[in-house]
C-alpha cells in the first residue's frame, strides 16, 4: 500500500509540473501571441464617414448638402451562434417600422459581398424613432448596430438634377476600377458619385474617412473610445450656375414643353415632344450659366439607395428622365448647321454677303438624279443674297453651296469646317458620359468612293449622318458669336476645401482658335441678325420686337425614318457685345418655331426684362 | 467525543494555512471576475463565498471533536442518505443548464452531488478497509454496487463532471487498496475502449452517444479541435487560452484583464476563474496557485503515510483523488489540455457547496492527521 501511495504521489507531482509547463508555454513562450489576440478581441475599428463636399451655386446657395442619418447594420460575427439570422431580422421588424421582407432582402443582397468581420448594411437612413428603438433594445437584438452616417440631401429636389447627378452604392466594377487606379479608399457599400458633377468631381467631393478605435466587450458594444482619426470632409465645389436663373430656365423649358404636350393631346395633327433641353453659356469664356434637360427627376430618390420600384419606374419611362439630353443626345442639328456650311462658303467659295443666289421653284436637282431635294418652303423664293438665304434658312441655296463645295473639294472642306467647330469631338465639359456626336469623316478621304454629291448636299443642311449634341452646338454658336474661339465649357468655377482654401480655380480654357477672317464672322452675324430681326427671318416671330437684340439660327432636323423632327434654336445676345449664347433643343418637337418662345423667355429672364407683349 | 490538547500538537499547520491562502486568492479572483469594481451586484458572490468559507471552517473544526473512525461505523447511513438526497434532487431539483443538480434550500442553492463525493470516499474506504488484497471478482462486487448507484444517479442528473470525479476516486482507491491489476486493466481499459468506440462510431456513423447530451458531445469535439467553430462550441476554450496566455509573466493587473472585464471569458467567476488569475496576475499568479496546491498535496500524502490505520490511509487517498482530479481537470481545461466539464477549482471557484465540501474534506484530513498515533486516547 505504501508503494502504491508513492506511485500516486509521483503521478500527482508529475501532473502538477506538467500544468506548470503548460502555463509556461501559453504565457511565456506564446504570451505575445495571445496578448495580441486579446487586444484584437478588445479593440474594434469603426469607420467615420467623411461628410461629402457640398455643391454650391455661384452665390453661395447650397444645392447638395449632407444630413446626419442613421444606418442599420448587422455584425455577423457578433450574432450569437444559437441565434437564427432570420429570427433576428423578424425581431427587428417587430420592434421597428421596417418590414421583414425589406430587411431580409437587403441582408441577402449584402451578405455575400462583405466579410464576416465587417458590418452588413441592412437599411440605410432609418428614422429617428427606429434608431432609438434599436439602440434601446440592444440586448434583444444581438449583432444589430446603428451607426451614424451622412445622407446626401439635394436641397431643391429636381433642380439641376442632370447636372448635379446622384450618388449610389459603389458597384463591384467601380471598386475594381478604382483599385486598378490605385485608389483603395473605397469599400463595399460606400456611396460614390454615379452621374453628373457628383461623378465628375468624386475625388474632390469624397473626402477621406476617419476611424474610431474603440474598446468593445464580447457583445461588440462600445465600452470606451481609445482613439480617433478624424475624417477629412470632402471639398465643396462652387458652380458658375446661378440657382435662380437655373430654376427659371428649367421652369421655362418644362412649362413650354408641358404646354406643347397638352396642345398635342388636343390636336391630332401635332406631335408631342418627347423631351428637350436648354443651355445658356457665356460665349467669352465657356462658363455654363444654366443647363436644363426635360424631363427631370428628384435627386433625393437616389440618396438613400434606389429602391427596386424606383429603378423600374425610371428604366421603363419612355421619356428617359435620367438622360441628360444636353450632353447625351447625339442627334441631327438640321439647319443650325448652316452656319458651318456658310463658313465654308465664305472661306472656300469666296461667297460675300451680297452674293446672289436663286431659288426658282423650291427644288434642287443633282445631275443624273431624278428625285429633287426640296426646300422646307414650297415654291421658289426667287433671288436671295447670302445673308437672306441664312435668314430664310433656304435649303435650295445651301444645297447649291454644298454641291459647289463638292465639285471643288468633294466633301472635304465642309466636313473639315464641321470638325473645326468641334462637332466631331467632345467639348470636354466637366460632366461624365458626354457623347461626341459624329461627323461623316469618310468625306476627308480623297479616295473613298462612298462619298457622293448627295451626301455633301444633305450635309450642307445639317442632315445625312451628322449627329451632334446640344453642348457641341452651343459651343459652336458661341465660337461664331465670339468670332472664332472654341472654349471648353465649364460648370464648376472653384473648388474649396473644408477650411475655405481655394484648391482649384477654373480659368477659361481655349480648345481651339479657328483662324477665320473677322469679315467672315461679320457676314455670319449679319445672317443671324436677319434670322431674328428682319421681316423675313425664321425667328422673327419672337425676336423682331424683342427688348434685347438677339442674333440666332433656327433648325428643324429630320430624324430619319420618323416623320417628326427635332426643333432647334441657337443664338446669342446682345448682338453687339454677346454675353450669353442660348441653345434650345426640342426632341421630336416638330418645328423650330416652338423653340423660339423658350429661347425668348430665357433671354428675357437673363437680362431681367419684363415681358412687354401680352 | 474528545479533543485534547495533546493531539492538537500533531496538527500539520501547513494544511490550514495553504487552504486559507487559496481561499483568499479565490476571493480576489472572484471579485475581479464578477467585476465588483464596476458592478455592485457582484458583492453578493463575495458575500456568499465568505459565508460558505466560514461555514466550511466551522464544520471542519467541529469535525475535529469526533474520531474519523466513527465515519466507518455509520458508512451505510452516510451512503443511504446521500443516495436519497440524489434521488430527491433528480426528482425535484432546479433545472439549470441542462441538468438537475441543485436543491433550493431557502437561502442558498445546494448541490448534493458535491456531497456525494465525500460520501463515496467514506463508503469506499470503509468497505475496502476489510481486506489487504482483492483478487476475485466477488470481492469487487460490493464496492462496485456502492459506486454504481450514486454514479448512475449523477449521470441521470446530467452532471458528467462529477460522475468523472467519482470514477477517478473509485479507480485510485481500488488501485491503492490493492486490487488485482488485471481487474483494473479490464475494467478501466475496457471502459476506456468502449467510450472510444462509441465516440468513433458517433463520428463515423453518427450513432447516438448514450448518457451524453448534445452539448457534452460538442465539448468533446471542441476539445479535439476548437477552431471548428470558434464562435460556437470552441469559443470557451479559445477565449480561456487567450485570457491565460495574454497575462504573460506578470499579468495585466488585478481588475485589468480585458478578457475578463469585457466578458470575452465565459463562466469566469466559476469554471474559468483560473483563467482570470492567469490573465490578471500572469504566470507568477499561476505558479503561486500551483505551488500552493502542490504543498497541499504534499502534506496530504504525508498524512496518508502517517495515518494510524488502513481506513485513514484510504480516506486520505480518496481525498487526494478528489482534489487532484478537480485541480487537473479544471486547470487543464482552462489551458486547453482537458475537455470542458463544469468542475470547479477547489477553494477558488465561486460556489458555496464546493467550498463547504472542500473544507469538510480538509477537516477530515486534519482529523486523520491529528489522530495519527495510537498513544493518545
Amino acid at each position: 500500500m505504501k508503494n502504491k501511495i508513492k506511485i500516486l504521489k509521483i503521478f500527482v507531482i508529475v501532473i502538477l509540473v506538467l500544468l506548470a509547463f503548460r502555463a509556461f508555454q501559453l504565457q511565456i513562450l506564446e504570451g505575445e501571441y495571445y496578448y495580441n489576440l486579446s487586444e484584437g478581441n478588445r479593440t474594434s475599428f469603426r469607420p467615420i464617414t467623411a461628410p461629402r463636399g457640398k455643391i454650391i451655386d455661384k452665390n453661395g446657395i447650397i444645392l447638395a448638402n449632407n444630413n446626419l442619418s442613421h444606418n442599420l447594420y448587422l455584425l455577423p460575427n457578433e450574432v450569437p451562434p444559437n441565434v437564427d439570422i432570420s429570427l433576428l431580422l423578424r425581431n427587428v421588424s417587430k420592434l421597428t417600422s421596417l418590414s421583414y421582407e425589406l430587411l431580409s432582402e437587403n441582408y441577402n443582397y449584402s451578405k455575400d459581398k462583405v466579410n464576416r468581420e465587417n458590418a452588413l448594411l441592412i437599411k440605410r437612413n432609418i428614422s429617428q424613432r427606429d434608431m432609438i428603438i434599436v439602440t434601446e433594445n440592444k440586448k434583444e437584438l444581438p449583432g444589430i448596430l446603428v451607426r451614424e452616417s451622412s445622407l446626401r440631401e439635394y436641397v431643391y429636389d429636381n433642380l439641376a438634377a442632370h447636372m448635379i447627378g446622384y450618388i449610389g452604392e459603389i458597384s463591384l466594377e467601380e471598386l475594381r476600377y478604382n483599385s486598378t487606379q490605385g485608389i483603395n479608399s473605397y469599400h463595399v457599400q460606400d456611396m460614390i458619385g454615379k452621374t453628373g458633377l457628383e461623378k465628375e468631381y468624386e475625388p474632390y467631393l469624397k473626402g477621406s474617412n476617419g476611424v474610431r478605435q474603440i474598446e468593445v466587450n464580447n457583445l461588440g458594444e462600445m465600452v470606451k473610445v481609445l482613439g480617433i482619426k478624424p475624417p477629412i470632409p470632402g471639398n465643396d465645389i462652387i458652380l458658375n450656375i446661378d440657382y435662380n436663373f437655373q430654376k427659371e430656365v428649367e421652369n421655362i423649358l418644362s412649362d413650354h414643353i408641358n404646354q406643347l404636350i397638352k396642345l398635342a393631346e388636343e390636336d391630332e395633327e401635332m406631335y408631342s415632344p418627347t423631351g428637350g433641353s436648354a443651355i445658356v453659356i457665356n460665349p467669352n469664356n465657356g462658363m455654363i450659366l444654366a443647363m436644363a434637360s426635360f424631363p427631370d427627376f428628384d435627386l433625393n430618390t437616389f440618396s438613400g439607395g434606389l429602391t427596386e420600384k424606383d429603378f423600374e419606374k425610371f428604366s421603363s419611362d419612355l421619356m428617359k428622365p435620367l438622360l441628360n439630353r444636353n450632353i447625351m443626345a447625339a442627334v441631327p442639328p438640321g439647319s443650325l448647321f448652316k452656319l458651318v456650311t456658310g463658313t465654308a462658303a465664305i472661306e472656300y467659295l469666296n461667297v460675300k454677303q451680297s452674293t446672289e443666289f436663286v431659288d426658282d421653284n423650291g427644288l434642287f436637282y443633282l445631275p443624273n438624279w431624278s428625285r429633287p431635294f426640296k426646300n422646307w418652303h414650297s415654291g421658289g423664293e426667287g433671288k436671295l443674297n447670302f445673308t437672306k438665304a441664312i435668314a430664310r434658312s433656304n435649303n435650295i441655296i445651301f444645297y447649291k453651296i454644298g454641291y459647289q463645295l463638292y465639285e471643288r473639294y468633294r466633301g472635304e472642306k465642309l466636313v473639315q469646317t464641321a470638325i473645326d467647330y468641334g462637332l466631331d469631338n467632345k467639348t470636354n465639359i466637366d460632366l461624365p458620359e458626354e457623347k461626341s456626336g459624329s461627323v461623316p469623316k469618310m468625306a476627308l478621304d480623297e479616295y473613298d468612293g462612298n462619298w457622293y454629291p448627295g451626301d455633301s448636299v444633305n450635309l450642307s443642311i445639317g442632315q445625312g449622318g451628322l449627329l451632334t449634341t446640344p453642348i457641341q452646338l452651343v459651343n459652336y454658336i458661341s465660337a461664331v458669336a465670339n468670332q472664332g474661339t472654341l472654349y471648353q465649357p465649364f460648370i464648376v468655377d472653384k473648388i474649396i476645401d473644408y477650411e475655405g482654401k481655394v484648391i482649384y480655380d477654373q480659368k477659361p480654357k481655349v480648345l481651339k482658335k479657328l483662324g477665320f477672317d473677322q469679315d467672315l464672322y461679320q457676314i455670319l452675324h449679319q445672317g443671324m441678325k436677319e434670322v431674328t430681326m428682319s421681316s423675313y427671318g425664321t425667328a422673327r416671330s419672337t425676336f423682331r420686337d424683342f427688348p434685347i437684340k438677339v442674333a440666332g439660327k433656327t433648325g428643324t432636323a429630320q430624324t430619319g425614318t420618323e416623320e417628326v423632327s427635332h426643333g432647334w434654336f441657337g443664338g446669342y445676345a446682345p448682338i453687339d457685345n454677346p454675353e450669353i449664347t442660348v441653345l434650345v433643343f426640342l426632341e421630336n418637337g416638330s418645328s423650330s418655331s416652338y423653340t423660339l418662345p423658350i429661347a425668348g423667355d430665357i433671354i428675357k429672364k437673363y437680362f431681367k426684362v419684363n415681358d412687354q407683349k401680352t | 467525543m474528545y479533543l485534547n490538547k495533546k493531539i492538537l500538537k500533531n496538527i500539520n499547520i501547513y494544511i490550514p494555512i495553504v487552504t486559507l491562502l487559496l481561499i483568499i486568492i479565490g476571493l480576489f479572483a472572484v471579485s475581479s471576475a464578477v467585476e465588483v469594481n464596476n458592478d455592485t451586484t457582484g458583492y453578493i458572490y463575495i458575500q456568499k463565498q465568505i459565508i460558505a468559507a466560514i461555514l466550511g471552517i466551522v464544520i471542519a473544526i467541529i469535525i475535529q471533536f469526533f474520531d474519523y473512525r466513527l465515519l466507518k461505523e455509520y458508512y451505510q447511513l452516510i451512503f443511504g442518505s446521500s443516495v436519497i438526497i440524489l434521488i430527491m434532487t433528480y426528482l425535484y431539483g432546479a433545472n439549470i443548464s441542462g441538468g438537475r443538480r441543485w436543491i433550493d434550500i431557502g437561502i442558498v442553492n445546494f448541490q448534493p452531488s458535491e456531497l456525494s463525493k465525500i460520501a463515496l470516499i467514506v463508503v469506499l474506504a470503509s468497505i475496502l478497509d476489510s481486506k489487504e488484497e482483492y483478487n476475485s471478482l466477488k470481492d469487487l462486487l460490493l464496492p462496485f454496487i456502492y459506486f454504481i448507484i450514486p454514479f448512475s444517479l449523477i449521470i441521470m442528473g446530467n452532471d458528467l463532471g462529477t460522475a468523472l470525479v467519482l470514477l477517478f476516486i473509485l479507480f485510485i482507491m481500488l488501485f491503492v487498496a490493492g486490487i488485482n491489476k488485471k481487474f483494473l486493466y479490464v475494467f478501466f481499459g475496457g471502459g476506456f475502449l468502449t467510450v472510444l468506440l462509441i465516440i468513433i462510431f458517433h463520428i463515423i456513423f453518427n450513432t447516438s452517444i448514450p448518457f451524453l447530451k448534445e452539448y457534452q458531445i460538442n465539448r468533446l469535439i471542441a476539445f479535439i479541435n476548437p477552431s471548428i467553430d470558434p464562435q460556437g462550441i470552441g469559443y470557451n476554450i479559445i477565449q480561456s487560452k487567450i485570457a491565460l496566455g495574454s497575462g504573460k509573466l506578470t499579468g495585466k493587473g488585478l481588475f485589468q484583464g480585458t478578457q475578463n472585464q469585457l466578458n470575452f471569458l465565459p463562466e469566469k467567476h466559476n469554471d474559468f476563474v483560473f483563467s482570470v488569475i492567469g490573465e490578471e496576475i500572469g504566470f507568477v499568479g499561476i505558479i503561486v496557485v500551483l505551488v500552493l496546491f502542490f504543498f497541499l498535496f504534499w502534506n496530504f500524502f504525508k498524512i496518508a503515510t502517517e495515518a494510524k490505520d488502513r481506513f485513514g490511509k484510504l480516506m486520505m487517498v480518496g481525498i487526494i483523488s478528489l482534489f487532484f482530479f478537480h485541480v487537473l481537470e479544471n486547470i487543464g481545461m482552462t489551458m486547453g489540455i482537458m475537455p470542458i466539464t463544469g468542475i470547479p477549482l477547489p477553494f477558488i471557484s465561486s460556489g458555496g457547496t464546493s467550498m463547504v465540501v472542500s473544507l469538510i474534506a480538509i477537516g477530515i484530513a486534519i482529523n486523520i492527521n491529528i489522530r495519527k498515533k495510537k498513544i493518545y486516547f
